[in-house]
């Protein structure tokens, strides 16, 4: 590796004697969850609290369940969902339904509503996932609509229209029945707290985390190997059953249900709730709940003021406090934040401990079941040493010829250069490579293989990673997380094995802990490890980009315009690091306007005008053919 | 002839990058001036700070004298500055004619219909394109149409300055020439003051009569635009000399 | 044939308010990429504006003015007052949040949504007020069997005449493409010398002023009016909004009377209970197939 690499991680590690770890969990942090847990065990039993109270604490349950739902949607993946009481009120109706009709028990209808809601949200959300912002807000208040005035309208009997479905029982545990304000107090919260426990652990693994990538930045999350549109699904239906089974509950507590249950209204307070509370924080969304149920209690004796006030005072929190009443925390936590067992106190001590094998593992293989040491990246078969390759490439946009028959060659170990003045099609070449656009006609083959018009996340398993000309970062994550969307695309586990963090689990989230600490690390950001990435100043964003590009252990890294908002320093130290990344065995392939940093590293020069090829050659060669300074500089008068 | 456009020590960043660190530079009336450099140099952003589009962190901007910072940005149109942005900027959905309209929009109170008219003549002489799609939305006109149609619409207010940024990009060699044919013309017919940020350096100082060189938020070289054409050290800033490496 | 012609024209006059109150979403979208949700509200408090003038001192203004006078007062209060109501609202609801972004912008819009429908409620009560029979004007005119109030047809003209006065002035002026330039441009547009903060007092003034003429002629054609009137209104308006292409201005009134002649004929035809459902069913399908709606420009994010 070369020198610099080393001096950096010699200075980072110095700088770091310093600064402050935080490493214990903050006993405060702890005292305050025993005591909220004690008050709500508690709560039944204060001497004020009559059975009016407690159900008041039951319906704070309901509204937290329904809260934590949305949430996944709204909150983790940033979907526009404002309809979302339409899963809320399948669940109900399915449990009020089943048990009138066919008599099935209430606590055996709690997971079939779950399922069905879930299966309803999979099927109608999956033609319309695809819409962005606010049209799919539209569609969502279109289902919640549909929903509602199907149950208004008793198709085949089933609903009973406005009057609601009556003579829903009770939940039976077998040895008692839930039945007084107290059992339900204490059945929803005992679901509450499971809930919360399987959402902590989903939130800290693979999957949230790959929620919270595609709210931050939808394009850079597909470009760094998210399967977007599956997540996406994945959050609708997970929320849409949790608020099936939320429905469920509120069934059997209240042995009717009408279609006034579930209005548009109800959509919009749970969307309060979620924003009230903070953007995917699990504690803010309980106080949230808390607010929109305790609220208007408190203004009961206003009886006909008190929505006045709850509309006036979500105005005012949004301009006070437009970041909600407790948002969930990342930067400055430390590794704990990331839910990762097992991790020594000292995060440089964990560094330090990195295993060179565990992070340079073939691309393509599983990193975390992968036991055979390869010290080399390259290990699939190049044919003449050629790891990427355009075909004649063509890219129209309407009548507008972007890219013109465009063949590129990149050899292995080599840097390639694509150069050519301000809108000569190197961008879309670009995208044509990562697919992000599907080329009019011609082929992109890759490691001898054909990947043209393969989805972006799928081109990155195979080993391309790329970076943005205009960076783009998650801006609200912490630098650690950014760069742990690299391994997500060579990790498996699921939604399942992540709420139960099983053994396997565990291991590939330190895996990919591990890869992204020494990627981090190797860029010089180690010790910006907890901040924010957008708190970063614009130069170590670039970097922080580089190292989440390979922690996707790619076999080929294509860089635009990585020097661009670079002072002469970064840029010079850039130069340094990228050779040094082609003694590691990686490939590059850069697209680059500041011609001294081409000619200074590359091995061999595209020029591309217009869409076409017009030169190529070593850098020597190029600076001196005329064709290539005539359309840098123009034609000679 | 006195100085139209002065700019002193002007220092602008975006967040934490200084984008420009202490330019000074001074137009004299009737003048065309190039400011010329590698992409990320610095050179939007200083047109984009004299018409007042990204905040400037310090240093002044003086047009025939007067402070330009005492005015917002949306009334910078009417005291005579008219800026043609980078990529054209045309307003796709709206007609040619429209898009030409609204140049006129700072300076509506000012001049007279007949004298609008006359310019807008002048115009569709200068691109007689524009006259045939005046009624055509401007999203369909080609790109080189849509660069003339910028600088139509930049020339409607009969400026004291005119701003250009990059006319010629992206544009095929034939009509570059046609570009820079016309930026000569509209000098010499209108005595229109340009200030010209181009990438295309031959061409930029082909037209004018003094050049600056940015290079990372400084200026690097200036001087009259003949003496800059054989300079050395204007290929190398374009083209990295500096560090070209023997081949391997 | 009567009922199809019968049904058609109270789906363009419903199809008329969707459009009035569509037009104010999507001028405001247009310019502020934001969704009024209080839009719908704003309209509900033209109408109980309109409905204050016309029972005033026991229908007072109707006795002096007659019929027509009161039905003009009414309007032209409504429209100055909720146009001022609009201001109000960006001014304490909207520019104190811009800055930090769509999620609390939309709470914030819901906040006043529900703020106003409820101190509709509060002024006037929960119950269905009505508007006074003496000051609707009550002729009918027939057209062979097919049968037509005055009301009607005149809420038809002047809506129609006053959409077409928008589209005029959107369309076709100088003003009117400083506001598209606006909407498309921000900064080019500052650059033509546009100041957008008074194109923005302009679409959150005229947008409301419309709406609120919508809720007048609602309540002259229906006669009654409840305080969340603006929930179901405005939930159609803004899916009329979005089926022809939010912050596109022919898009809205297009979407609009589509949307109203849609519903109503499938009332007359098919069935009443379930014709929203059938709305809903369309706009879904019309977004998989257009996803920018009928008449929305394509958004491509440069990458």
């Amino acid at each position: 590796m070369a020198d610099v690499t080393r001096k950096v991680t010699q200075r980072i590690l110095n700088s770091q004697k310093s600064r402050k770890m935080p490493v214990k969990i903050a006993p405060v942090q702890l005292v305050l969850l025993a005591a909220v847990i004690v008050l709500l065990i508690a709560f039944p039993f204060f001497p004020f609290v009559n059975n009016y109270w407690i159900d008041v604490g039951f319906f704070v349950g309901i509204y937290v369940l329904l809260g934590l739902s949305l949430n996944i949607v709204l909150g983790e993946v940033g979907l526009f969902d404002l309809g979302h009481a339409a899963f809320y009120a399948i669940g109900a109706y399915t449990t009020g339904i089943l048990y009138v009709k066919l008599h099935v028990p209430i606590l055996a209808l709690l997971p079939i509503s779950a399922i069905v809601a879930g299966g309803f949200a999979y099927l109608v959300t999956s033609p319309i996932i695809h819409l962005r912002g606010d049209y799919l807000c539209i569609v969502t208040i279109g289902i919640g609509e549909i929903v509602r005035i199907t149950a208004l309208n008793n198709p085949f009997g089933l609903t009973n229209g406005p009057n609601g479905v009556t003579g829903i029982g009770n939940p039976d545990l077998g040895l008692f029945a839930i039945r007084t304000p107290t059992h339900f107090y204490y059945y929803i919260w005992v679901i509450i707290a499971l809930v919360i426990i399987g959402l902590l652990n989903l939130q800290k693994s693979r999957v949230g985390r790959a929620w919270n990538f595609i709210r931050e930045d939808e394009i850079a999350a597909e470009a760094n190997g998210i399967d977007v549109r599956s997540y996406k699904l994945l959050a609708f239906v997970l929320g849409a059953a949790l608020a099936g089974i939320a429905g469920n509950i509120y069934a059997s507590k209240m042995m009717v249900i009408s279609p006034d249950n579930f209005t548009f209204m109800e959509s919009c307070l749970l969307f309060c709730i979620v924003l009230l509370g903070g953007l995917g924080s699990i504690p803010g969304n309980m106080l949230g709940a808390a607010a929109i149920v305790i609220f208007p209690e408190i203004f009961r004796q206003f009886a006909s003021y008190k929505l006045l006030f709850f509309g006036a005072a979500l105005v005012v929190m949004m301009i006070f406090r437009p970041g909600g009443i407790w948002p969930r925390r990342r930067e400055g936590v430390g590794f704990r934040g990331l839910g990762i067992s097992g991790l020594p106190k000292d995060e440089n001590e964990f560094l330090l401990k990195i295993p060179k094998e565990a992070v340079l593992v073939p691309h393509g293989a599983d990193p975390a079941q992968s036991t055979t040491v390869k010290a080399e990246v390259a290990q699939e078969k190049t044919i003449n040493n050629i790891v990427l390759e355009t075909q004649n490439v063509t890219m129209q946009f309407g009548g507008l010829v972007a890219v013109n028959h465009f063949d590129l060659k990149i050899r292995e170990g080599k840097i390639t250069s694509l150069i050519g003045p301000n809108g000569a099609g190197k961008t879309t070449l670009f995208n044509v490579i990562t697919g992000i656009y599907r080329p009019t006609t011609g082929k992109v083959i890759f490691m001898g293989k054909d990947i043209t018009g393969l989805k972006p996340h799928t081109i990155i398993a195979k080993g391309i990673a790329r970076t943005f000309q205009n960076i783009r970062l998650f801006p609200s994550l912490t630098c650690i997380e950014n760069v742990m969307s690299g391994p997500h695309c060579h990790a498996h586990s699921g939604t399942w094995s992540s709420i139960l963090r099983l053994p396997v689990q565990k291991k590939e989230e330190r895996k990919i802990l591990e890869i992204a600490s020494y990627r981090l690390n190797q860029v010089g950001l180690w010790e910006y490890r907890n901040e924010l990435a957008k708190n970063l100043p614009y130069g170590k964003q670039r970097l922080l980009e580089i190292a989440r590009a390979l922690a996707t252990s790619p076999k080929l890294l294509v860089l635009d315009e990585p020097s661009s908002g670079l002072n002469d320093k970064e840029t010079e130290e850039l130069m340094e690091f990228l050779k040094s990344l082609i003694t590691e065995g990686f490939t590059l392939l850069l697209i680059e306007h500041d011609m001294n940093v081409v000619m200074g590293i590359s091995d061999w020069v595209t020029v591309m005008d217009m869409g076409s090829k017009i030169a190529e050659g070593p850098p020597s060669e190029i600076y001196n053919n005329p064709r290539v300074i005539e359309a840098y500089l123009g034609k000679e008068e | 002839m006195g100085t139209l456009l002065s700019v002193e020590n002007l220092v602008v960043n975006y967040g934490a990058v200084e984008a420009l660190k202490g330019i000074s530079l001074e137009m004299q009336e009737g003048d065309i001036v190039a400011v010329l450099g590698a992409n990320g140099a610095g050179k939007t952003t200083l047109l984009k700070a004299i018409s007042r589009l990204v905040h400037i962190r310090s240093g002044t901007i003086k047009l025939r004298g007067e402070d330009l910072s005492k005015f917002p940005a949306h009334q910078l149109a009417s005291i005579g500055v008219a800026h043609v942005p980078e990529g054209r900027k045309v307003f796709a959905t709206l007609t040619v004619e429209e898009n030409l309209n609204l140049g006129t929009w700072g300076v509506r109170n000012q001049i007279n219909a007949q004298e609008i008219q006359k310019t807008k003549e002048w115009i569709f002489r200068l691109f007689p394109v524009l006259r045939e799609r005046r009624r055509q939305l401007a999203g369909t006109l080609s790109g080189g149409e849509q660069q003339m149609l910028a600088i139509g619409r930049g020339l409607i207010s009969k400026p004291k300055i005119l701003l250009l940024d990059e006319p010629s990009l992206g544009l095929a060699p034939i009509l570059v020439q046609e570009i820079f044919r016309v930026i000569r013309q509209i000098h010499d017919e209108e005595g229109v003051s340009i200030l010209l940020v181009e990438q295309n350096a031959r061409k930029a100082l082909g037209v004018a009569r003094y050049g600056y060189i940015l290079e990372t938020g400084k200026i690097a070289i200036h001087g009259p635009a003949a003496q800059l054409k054989e300079d050395e050290r204007v290929k190398a800033a374009y083209l990295g000399g500096t560090r070209v490496q023997p081949a391997k | 044939m009567r009922i199809f012609l019968e049904q058609f024209l109270n789906g363009l006059t419903i199809g008329s308010f969707y459009a009035l109150v569509a037009l104010g979403y999507s001028m405001v979208y247009g310019v502020m990429k934001l969704i009024n949700f209080a839009h719908g509200d704003l309209f509900a408090l033209g109408s109980y504006l309109g409905y204050t003038v016309l029972v005033i001192g026991a229908g007072w203004i109707t006795q002096v003015l007659g019929v027509w006078g009161g039905v003009a007062v009414a309007l032209t209060a409504a429209m100055l007052g909720i146009g001022i109501a609009g201001l109000v609202v960006e001014r304490i609801a909207y520019r104190p949040v811009y800055k930090a972004g769509r999620l609390p912008l939309v709470v914030s819009a819901l906040g006043m949504s529900i703020f106003i429908s409820n101190g509709i409620m509060a002024i006037w009560g929960p119950r269905f007020q009505a508007y006074p029979p003496d000051a609707i004007p009550s002729a009918i005119l027939s057209f062979g069997d097919i049968k037509i109030t005055v009301i009607k047809l005149v809420t038809l003209i002047v809506s129609l005449g006053l959409m077409a006065l928008i589209y005029w002035m959107v369309e076709k002026t100088l003003f009117g493409a400083a506001v598209r330039a606006t909407a498309l441009d921000r900064d080019t547009a500052t650059l033509m010398g546009i100041d957008f903060r008074k194109i923005i007092l302009f679409v959150f003034f005229v947008g409301p002023a419309l709406g609120a003429m919508a809720g007048v002629f609602a309540g002259l054609n229906y006669g009654r009016i409840i305080f969340n009137l603006g929930w179901t209104y405005g939930l159609k308006a803004f899916t009329a909004t979005i089926l022809g292409g939010i912050g596109n201005i022919p898009g809205a009134m297009i979407g609009g009377l589509l949307l109203g002649v849609m519903e109503s004929l499938f009332e007359g035809f098919v069935s009443g209970a379930w014709k929203s459902v059938f709305v809903f069913l369309v706009l879904i399908a019309i977004l998989i197939v257009r996803p920018t709606g009928l008449i929305g420009e394509k958004v491509a994010e440069k990458v």
